[in-house]
């Protein structure tokens, strides 16, 4: 009878806060696992805020001495650890490659794409002023003027895109191409659902963006 | 990432157990659980059976796969294969060393249980060097790994990634001086493009 009804409950295809807990803890994942900075899943966030929100809310009705309340509450820590180590990484990638990031943002934005919310943009911009003024005021104006001159985008650090990653398949993925550098034979893969892999993070970069890997 | 990352992530599982009080459903954000019958039991994610063990709430229900017998044949089919055989599940490893540290009591033969899954995973991570090994020296940038968990790939982490990535480097180079013998003229521009 059980079965049954989990059954009947998978069928149905709605947002819960279960499924939204389910893809900001993939996003997560693959937050900390990629070398560059992921698109944004800000809806996920602020849903999940509202939802913790509302059960903090809640729990204080109950009693102290309520199991519940501590359940709820070890509960709540969990996704807010999970909210908190996202948020962080995503800073900390962009205060990294703050200045790639800008550039890339800029065209994104043009085009509509954006990976980063605008509080993130804001905050990788403000970075930038910050440590331009503070690199100034440190060294530069301190110079022989003909050395005075600051090339941000000289200063541009790169995530590395041919790192190695680990990945699962979440549904079959055909010819995916690996650059042989030696040779001039590229060879092509098929990665079948479910399956695990370690390869180059660039020709899958797409892939972990879609949803149709996971990094692991 | 961390250990205890995996770990956390490993905490989602549902395990079995049987509370020793009873309680309406209770509707978590990850799902509802209960109702919570004394004596009957039930479906909880595995932080919650940790979390309610130790509060003397609940008794472990082991899972079906924490059993000798079963441990047995799968130790005797990891050694015979050459590849890496499927676990009972992606997090067999955290769910063993949670519910062996806070329930070791509801286990039986938890002791032997604690060796032979130890068994297991030294024989797996023995398999994983070997294999590691030789994905290095076939100067391999590819490699699959069916069956591993999470836990088995974050160990070789980051190890394995950055030797691949290195000898990414190295093959570069190898092709930068490659044609930079053929022509002199592209040796500086790909030299500077070279420059990371």
């Amino acid at each position: 009878m059980d079965a049954e009804d989990i059954e009947l409950s998978d069928d149905e295809e709605e947002i819960t806060a279960e499924s939204v807990l389910k893809t900001l803890q993939n996003a997560w994942q693959n937050e900390r696992l990629a070398p560059e900075i992921l698109p944004h899943h800000n809806d996920m966030v602020e849903c999940m805020l509202g939802q913790i929100q509302h059960m903090e809310r809640n729990i204080n009705k109950l009693p102290k001495t309520d199991l519940r309340s501590c359940i709820h509450k070890m509960e709540l820590n969990r996704i807010k650890y999970i909210i908190c180590n996202y948020l962080k990484t995503r800073l900390g990638k962009i205060e990294k490659y703050c200045i790639a990031i800008v550039n890339e943002e800029k065209q994104r934005i043009e085009a509509g794409t954006n990976y980063l919310t605008p509080s993130e943009f804001r905050y990788a911009q403000e970075y930038i002023t910050n440590m331009e003024s503070h690199l100034k005021n440190t060294i530069l104006n301190h110079v022989p003027g003909n050395m005075q001159s600051f090339e941000l985008n000289k200063m541009a650090i790169y995530p590395n895109f041919y790192c190695h990653v680990f990945l699962k398949a979440n549904e079959t993925i055909n010819g995916i191409i690996l650059e042989d550098l030696l040779g001039d034979q590229d060879e092509e893969i098929d990665i079948e659902e479910d399956s695990q892999h370690i390869l180059q993070y660039k020709p899958i970069a797409d892939l972990v963006k879609n949803g149709k890997v996971q990094l692991v | 990432m961390d250990p205890f990352e995996i770990e956390f992530i490993g905490e989602n599982r549902i395990v079995s157990i049987i509370p020793n009080f009873s309680h309406d459903k209770i509707y978590l954000i990850c799902g509802e659980f209960g109702p919570f019958r004394a004596g009957l039991p039930m479906n909880v994610p595995l932080w919650l059976a940790v979390m309610l063990k130790q509060k003397q709430k609940c008794r472990i229900v082991p899972p079906d796969w924490m059993d000798m017998e079963v441990l047995e044949n799968i130790k005797e089919e990891e050694k015979r294969s050459r590849f890496f055989t499927k676990m009972p599940h992606e997090h067999y490893m955290v769910e063993a060393k949670l519910l062996l540290g806070a329930a070791a009591e509801d286990i039986p033969r938890a002791s032997e249980v604690k060796t032979i899954i130890k068994d297991i995973w030294d024989i797996r991570m023995s398999k994983l060097r070997t294999s590691m090994d030789a994905l290095m020296k076939s100067g391999g940038s590819y490699g699959r790994l069916d069956h591993l968990t999470m836990m088995e790939i974050n160990s070789v982490k980051p190890l394995l990634p950055q030797a691949m990535d290195e000898l990414h480097k190295i093959k570069m180079m190898t092709r930068t001086s490659a044609s930079a013998t053929l022509n002199n003229s592209t040796f500086t521009q790909s030299g500077s493009s070279q420059n990371i």
